[in-house]
């Protein structure tokens, strides 16, 4: 790997996860209402995928060179491959190894803060997303932060650099439930951890940043497409991890509850009829019928 | 602020060989689009040509574009052109292939929206490789000019959707309602004089299907050209052209002569639908499904209407595979279907179930997938004769091009030509930096005048005409006024044809359009001859054209809530005549009434206001909602096109 340390150039990483593909119809539930891992697709997490678009954003305007990352199963790989389909990545890193099961948010962290290092670059930026669809609690973005001793800027909807200066302007958003939303600008030195709030939205108002992006888009396709050999998997002792700070072993989290996963958000709603009931087929028969009639 | 050598607005088949030729001419070129994906605004009757002049070069679609023929995706390859003379359900044709087959190397029908894609995407690749490209969804609002204080002037392109960024040279390609060309005071609008306005509709007939019916090998096409009493009086006449498996079916008037005499151009193309002669080319077997008994049990009326509408895309895809010779071997390659017998069979059982399980009867009818409508600058009215302003060139239908002369029709080759013209004028202006009107602007027209396309816009080229008259050999002459019947027998006589034709090039331009164009020409003449010689057609079925309702209701429109039409005065005729000719109905009249002054009434206390009812007036309003951009309202109102992505989305174009 060759050492890019030069002033003005930005080298970002962007952490991702695989999760259970919640979208309506592609999930599957156990009896007892808790996920149903092996029958659920497993794909890049939406939130993940958020940050993906605001770390190709930094290599469209900035021109940074983007490392993604993930600990996971060898089967992350997917994740990683769907996450260079978007930002373009110039290398992928998944951290896989037996050890790292189990591990909680800040176990987590201790392992993503070793891949970072270890990326043969000084990493000046590092995209995350909100939260996990699978996890919830948002939390190991700022604990990655706080580990890698960086500065954390959270639910942020828009950002610009200053190449110059190394500061980071960022636009986060702070929803107040019932109350109001405020929106903050805020400003850090580099480097930083930003996570991306899910209203982010980037926004290529320049020619030069459009043309940037067509032409990215096509290489990242096209890299995607041989995306092993941008790959490296590393295991706890690659990365040369404390294992007393990883996996079960580091998570100091106790599962106090497991509430039953809400359900996606359905645009429709559902309700099971019994096919032997004569009243409640003749219900959606009227119902669908007014539809199609246009009898609203 | 971002900078670029040349900036080219519109991204039809003129702006993409724009874009193609001067990256291949090493220049950085950004082509900005309103549309998206691209070419879904664009639209064409339509006929691609290539040309060959013994006198000068023309630029052709093959120059741009090296591995077109082998390609693009093209409909038919047009080898037969005939012009159909209609009264009733008289017809007479005349074979004008020798005409079309003039300097022709090619000529294809096309699809313009399918077309340009391809295009987009070679101008694409060609344009990234100097740093330049295509950026969908931006509409260029305006341009602004500042003196850099050096003597050349910078423009600066501001759009609905960027950020603002500089050009050195500016080539308009937005089309005949060209907005560049507004902004830069370059023209003012076309007049109706110099505008055609055509609809069009696409019907979908299986490649077999036609082929048989048009007597074509599955690599021809024909086109056929209609005149007579198609038209409710009005200049223009009818088209049909074949294409893969759909037809180009449309009409095509003079805007002025449609102004006279407003009238709803959905009705007039509905009736030329069921003139039998194009009836019997467009009908096609159709599933008609028995009208729902409404007296079952809802259920049961829902499980028949989920069944059928089924089966019934089965059929309809397993019969456009059957019948297409090129569906037929690609469903075999891809190993869906083993041998032609199997689709046959499976056809067969899917229709024997239709008619079986839902009553479905196949009546004879026509199927219509999408209605488009453009105006068509006409060349030797419309075209600018300085075609440039500051830095920018104006080209193709922004530029007024086009050979519109009787049975003649040339455009889209003519937009390109100008475009690798115009490609060579922003080189060479880089070459020398001087992008100055009085540098670039005028070796472009220089360029433009080197074209043998303009001469053949500007004059009449006797030499298409003699064939015409030709190939016109057999139709009695005594419908033709006494000028015109002269000329057909002089020229008929090879004796005296070159005779004919110099004192025919003596007499003024315009004498000469006043003849061809004349009501008599495109009307009362066809008609005449039609009843004199024509044959009988008798109608092999009825078909039910659309109603303008469901047209629209058919096609893709992206409702921006912003209107980008505003009228100017509701009551003038102009606006009056649009409640007519508007394509899908955006104006509508509506009567409100008007008040005289108030007068005050009582005393004291008790004083009353009171209006008087002066007048009911109708004033015109608009709903921009349906708009599909033709611009056939454009000449007294405030017009632009859609913000970026908005409006309509064409498929086929």
């Amino acid at each position: 790997m060759d050492d890019d340390d030069g002033e003005g150039v930005i080298n970002a990483a962007v952490m991702v996860k695989l999760e259970p593909d919640l979208s309506e119809g592609n999930v599957s539930y156990n009896p007892d209402g808790t996920l149903n891992r092996s029958q659920t697709k497993n794909i890049l997490g939406p939130h993940s995928a958020i940050a993906c678009r605001a770390a190709m954003y930094a290599k469209v305007c900035y021109d940074a060179w983007v490392g993604a990352c993930s600990m996971g199963p060898p089967t992350a790989e997917i994740a990683l491959k769907d996450a260079m389909v978007i930002c373009c990545a110039d290398e992928l890193h998944l951290y896989s190894d037996r050890i790292f099961a189990g591990a909680d948010t800040l176990a987590t962290a201790e392992t993503i803060k070793h891949g970072i290092m270890k990326m043969g670059r000084r990493i000046d930026l590092v995209f995350s997303g909100h939260r996990a669809v699978d996890g919830e609690t948002g939390q190991t973005g700022p604990q990655t932060a706080w580990k890698l001793g960086f500065n954390f800027i959270g639910n942020v909807i828009e950002y610009s650099i200053d190449l110059r200066s190394r500061m980071i302007n960022a636009r986060r958003k702070v929803d107040l439930p019932g109350l109001y939303t405020i929106i903050e600008d805020v400003e850090c030195p580099l480097p930083a951890l930003i996570a991306l709030d899910p209203s982010y939205r980037d926004n290529y108002r320049k020619v030069s940043e459009r043309l940037r992006y067509a032409r990215l888009e096509k290489e990242a396709r096209k890299r995607a497409e041989d995306y092993k050999s941008y790959l490296r998997i590393w295991s706890a002792k690659d990365l040369g991890v404390d294992v007393r700070y990883i996996g079960l072993a580091g998570s100091p989290t106790i599962v106090y509850k497991v509430e039953k996963i809400p359900k996606a958000k359905a645009s429709r709603r559902a309700k099971v009829v019994d096919p032997n009931n004569v009243e409640e087929l003749r219900e959606i028969g009227n119902l669908i019928l007014n539809i199609a009639l246009g009898e609203r | 602020m971002d900078r670029f050598d040349a900036v080219i607005v519109g991204g039809g088949s003129a702006g993409l060989a724009a874009l193609m030729e001067l990256s291949k001419l090493g220049i950085q070129a950004v082509l900005l689009e309103s549309g998206k994906p691209i070419g879904s605004k664009s639209v064409t009757g339509g006929i691609l040509y290539s040309k060959n002049y013994p006198n000068g070069k023309v630029y052709n679609v093959e120059d741009i574009y090296p591995d077109f023929l082998d390609e693009a995706p093209v409909e038919r390859r047009i080898t037969r052109y005939y012009l159909n003379a209609l009264s009733g359900s008289k017809v007479y044709t005349v074979d004008l292939s020798e005409a079309h087959e003039y300097r022709t190397n090619f000529a294809y029908s096309v699809l313009m929206s399918r077309l340009n894609k391809w295009f987009a995407a070679r101008a694409e690749e060609e344009a990234a490789k100097m740093g330049g490209g295509i950026i969908e969804g931006v509409h260029v609002r305006d341009i602004v000019w500042m003196d850099d204080g050096r003597g050349s002037r910078n423009s600066i392109i501001v759009t609905d959707e960027l950020e603002e960024f500089g050009a050195r040279a500016i080539i308009a390609a937005d089309g005949v309602n060209s907005e560049v060309a507004l902004i830069s005071n370059a023209r003012g609008k076309f007049e109706p004089e110099a505008l055609y306005q055509g609809v069009k509709c696409i019907v979908r007939l299986p490649e077999d299907v036609m082929d048989e019916r048009f007597n074509i090998s599955s690599d021809e096409g024909v086109a056929h050209l209609f005149a007579g009493d198609i038209s409710k009086g009005h200049n223009g006449g009818g088209f049909l052209y074949t294409n893969r498996d759909t037809l180009s079916v449309g009409l095509v008037y003079h805007l002025d002569s449609l102004l006279k005499s407003p009238i709803e151009p959905y009705n007039l193309l509905n009736e030329f639908l069921t003139i039998p002669v194009v009836t019997n080319y467009i009908v096609d077997e159709v599933a008609v499904p028995k009208e729902l008994d409404r007296t079952l049990p809802k259920e049961e009326q829902l499980r028949i209407r989920f069944g059928l509408s089924r089966l019934l895309k089965q059929y309809e895809e397993l019969r456009y595979t059957y019948y297409s010779k090129h569906a037929r071997l690609d469903a075999i390659r891809r190993g869906l279907y083993s041998n032609e017998d199997e689709i046959k069979t499976r056809l067969e059982e899917v229709r024997g179930r239709l008619e079986r399980e839902y009553g479905v009867t196949f009546a004879k009818n026509y199927v219509e997938m999408e209605y488009s409508c453009k105006l068509v600058p006409d060349g030797k009215r419309a075209m600018m004769g300085k075609p440039y302003k500051n830095n920018i060139l104006f080209i193709g239908d922004a530029a007024g091009k086009g050979i519109f002369l009787g049975t003649r029709i040339e455009g889209i080759n003519i937009g390109i030509d100008d475009a690798a013209r115009a490609a060579r004028a922003v080189a060479m202006a880089k070459k020398m930096n001087n992008f100055s009107e009085d540098y670039m602007g005028r070796y472009y027209t220089q360029l433009v005048e080197e074209s043998p396309y303009t001469d053949d816009i500007r004059r009449i080229d006797f030499e298409y005409m003699k064939i015409f008259v030709r190939a016109c050999g057999n139709i009695p002459l005594e419908p033709f006024p006494l000028f015109l019947r002269l000329a057909f027998m002089l020229i008929q006589k090879t004796a005296v044809q070159e005779l004919a034709a110099a004192i025919a090039r003596m007499m003024a331009q315009s004498t000469l359009l006043k003849i061809i164009e004349s009501n008599d020409a495109y009307v009362r003449i066809p008609m005449e001859v039609a009843r004199k010689v024509g044959s009988e057609v008798k109608p092999i079925a009825e078909v039910r054209p659309l109603s303008i309702d469901e047209r629209i209701a058919r096609l893709k429109i992206r409702e921006d809530e912003v209107p980008h039409i505003r009228i100017k005065d509701p009551r003038s005729r102009f606006i009056k005549a649009m409640v007519h000719l508007c394509p899908t109905r955006c104006y509508m009249m509506e009567a409100s009434e008007e008040m005289e002054g108030k007068e005050e009434v009582g005393k004291g206390e008790g004083v009353k206001t009171e209006a008087r009812l002066k007048a009911v007036v109708s004033n015109v309003i608009l709903q921009h909602e349906g708009c599909i951009e033709c611009g056939t309202c454009s000449g007294e109102t405030e017009w632009r096109h859609t913000r970026g992505e908005k409006g309509i989305v064409y498929e086929y174009g």
